[in-house]
């Protein structure tokens, strides 16, 4: 079965010098969990950014993390204990660090998990209101330290992951091409890119059209599908590429 | 470039579309340090916007440093 599990607020300013795993390292290590004791497979982690507001105690971005997996169904109990566990030991001690796991079929009304993502990106919502939505609709939502106020932001992001239409995954792409030019069509049969896509324009690309590397090579979550966004470029420029991919600050609005 | 808020906190007059500028400031601060890849959004690779010490705010961002 496919499930999502989404975490949030694991994390705090590291102002002393020591170093403190965020959020995204967490995630990556609950997966990583997942496949080491062969419970199922997952898909790569999304970045979704939530609303940054004087009364959201966040820490520096207000941002929370989800996969998808395919489990055996005997494997979901274990899974929530271990990431229950994990959280409640790993994220430092001053976070606020809530868990969501979701099972997306079992979703009596997906459509209200996709919205209260989205209100989680302009509104300040409650924690009470997390709860009452978790249950209403069948979703495993806990806290595990701290005022538990993650919860919010663990919701929030399973439900804009379950969107298909937010934020944008984890980690760079490395793609070896040479001369940094490689054919879309390639880059989709090489690494996890099922699209490739102008950022301001609806024009997707053929798997013909060549495209220029950048050194940030980082897809987003559109249309349910992890689209690599590239720009045109200036055609004064004599190049056989047309696209160049998409620079971090391009991207920072994903 | 920085005004102190009623918490005293320091935030950044220029905005959060400053690049240059937060390029600068961080090039000659010596509390830079990167944040992580994930949350990195200037491509300057030293800029306040990707220093684990900058707390977003809703116009800019403070130094928490
Ligand atoms: S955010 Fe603060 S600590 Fe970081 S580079 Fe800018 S001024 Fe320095």
């Amino acid at each position: 079965m496919k499930i999502l599990v989404s975490i949030d607020d694991t994390d705090t300013m590291k102002m002393d010098g020591v170093e403190v795993r965020g959020t995204g390292e967490l995630s990556g290590m609950i997966k990583q969990a997942i496949e080491d004791q062969r419970w199922g497979r997952c898909e790569p982690i999304t970045r979704h950014q939530l609303l940054i507001h004087p009364d959201i105690p966040y820490t520096s971005h207000n941002s929370s993390m989800c996969f998808e997996a395919d489990i055996e169904h005997v494997f979901l109990k274990p899974l929530i204990d271990f990431a229950s566990d994990f959280l409640a030991r790993e994220s430092t001690p001053d976070s606020d660090p809530g868990l969501c796991v979701a099972v997306t079929d079992r979703i009596s009304r997906p459509g209200r998990l996709i919205a209260f993502g989205y209100m989680a990106k302009n509104y300040v919502l409650t924690k009470l209101a997390a709860y009452n939505l978790a249950e209403t609709l069948g979703i495993h939502l806990s806290e595990h330290g701290g005022t538990g106020q993650g919860v919010i932001g663990a919701l929030a992001g399973a439900g804009l992951r379950l969107s298909g239409n937010d934020g944008r995954f984890k980690g760079k792409l490395k793609i070896k091409a040479e001369n940094n030019m490689i054919k879309a069509g390639d880059i989709c049969s090489r690494v996890k890119v099922d699209m490739v896509k102008c950022l301001e324009e609806g024009i997707v690309l053929q798997d013909d059209d060549m495209v220029i590397l950048g050194d940030h090579i980082k897809p987003v979550w559109l249309y349910g599908k992890s689209v690599l966004l590239v720009q045109a470029i200036d055609q004064g420029v004599a190049s056989p590429a047309c696209w160049q991919t998409c620079s971090k600050s391009q991207l920072k609005d994903f | 470039m920085w005004s102190i808020s009623d918490k005293g906190e320091r935030e950044f007059t220029g905005g959060k579309e400053d690049w240059a500028a937060v390029a600068h400031i961080a090039e000659n601060c010596p509390g830079f340090k990167p944040d992580d890849e994930d949350e990195m959004v200037a491509d300057e690779a030293v800029s306040c916007y990707n220093c684990r010490y900058r707390r977003w705010t809703i116009k800019s961002f403070v130094c928490c440093k």
